[in-house]
């Protein structure tokens, strides 16, 4: 706008370069160069779980997981998971891990341990994960 | 996060009314971790504990209802409230540059808001509101985007249904990264502006 009008003045490139960025022009260079480094820092942290997942598969265990959905995503029979925070198989358990953790009096790290220790437990080759105690018939 | 848990806890157990109210109460504007709520419903969907097309259709319509709350509390009530602050503190020319760029801009912004960039939707809503953007052309342009959005993201969760955590980690920060950068390319564009017209002069 009026910058324009100022500057096309100006002829000699070089002299321009020279000329001092006004106060405004210089609010919006730092603002660009702000906003692509937020652009830069937002794309790594878009690719970092792309990376994560590539080598590590598995995404951390929250509270807001039911056991169904961990041992889906694990891909584990779920009664593996039953048993290791001794509920029963069946009816699978809606509820929660937080809501477990809670009824168990128990704190989420410790139910994420016991889990874990479970899924390392039934992805073994050796021995063969056990069959659920309970209920044979029960699908996996 | 708590609430992440709380949110994602209430939709498994209470499903579709759940959802409905969680998406409607964002789309006004409250900062729910909604994109992980879509793309869990995504993988409940997928395991079983959702039905597909009720999720898409709740979804769907809870978005474009917030949509319309929010454009329609901007419009009849916020226009009256700016109208008294700019008489008092000044600043009307810059509202009405806000809302000219938001007319010229409107369907498109409006359109891509709605799924691409997702966290300017709410403001997107108030600003056409204030603006006074054509109640019609607001909702043609928004509504198949928040239909568009909901699809895409409850998809995405029935595909990765057992890397629900991930997708919306990489939706969210995919969403903020092309946010910024619209923003360097219109700094950027300002920036060669500045420049340009003494090199026209001397070529």
């Amino acid at each position: 706008m009026a910058i324009n009008v100022e500057l096309s003045v100006e002829t000699d490139p070089q002299a321009l370069m020279k000329k001092k960025l006004t106060w405004r022009q210089s609010v919006v260079a730092v603002a660009f160069l702000m906003s692509l480094s937020l652009a830069i820092f937002f794309v790594v942290r878009a690719v970092r779980p792309m990376i994560y997942w590539h080598y590590h598969q598995d995404e951390p265990i929250r509270g807001w997981m039911t056991m169904g959905y961990v041992a889906h995503s694990y891909r584990v029979p779920p009664h593996v998971l039953h048993s290791a925070l001794g509920l029963p198989d069946k009816p699978p358990d809606k509820r929660s891990l937080r809501e477990i953790a809670k009824a168990q009096n128990r704190s989420m790290d410790e139910i994420r341990s016991l889990l874990l220790q479970a899924i390392v437990q039934a992805r073994r080759p050796y021995p063969a994960s056990p069959s659920p105690p309970t209920n044979p018939e029960a699908s996996p | 996060m708590s609430i992440t848990d709380q949110l994602l806890e209430a939709v498994l157990l209470y499903g579709l009314p759940v959802l409905f109210g969680v998406i409607l109460i964002a789309s006004v504007g409250v900062p729910f971790p909604i994109s992980l709520t879509l793309v869990a419903a995504g993988s409940f969907v997928k395991q079983g504990e959702m039905k597909l097309a009720p999720v898409i259709i709740a979804a769907s319509i809870a978005a474009i209802l917030g949509d319309q709350i929010g454009y329609g509390l901007s419009r009849w009530c916020g226009r009256s409230l700016v109208d008294r602050i700019t008489l008092r503190l000044g600043g009307a020319a810059k509202i009405k540059r806000a809302e000219a760029v938001s007319t010229k801009w409107g369907g498109p912004g409006i359109f891509f808001s709605r799924w691409l960039v997702t966290a300017l939707g709410p403001w997107l809503n108030f600003t056409s509101g204030m603006a006074h953007y054509p109640w019609r052309r607001f909702i043609v342009w928004g509504a198949p985007g928040q239909v568009l959005w909901v699809v895409l993201y409850v998809m995405l969760g029935y595909i990765f249904s057992d890397r629900v955590q991930y997708i919306a980690e990489i939706l969210g920060n995919l969403g903020w990264a092309i946010l910024a950068l619209i923003v360097a390319i219109i700094l950027g564009w300002k920036l060669i502006r500045y420049f340009r017209p003494s090199s026209s002069v001397a070529a």
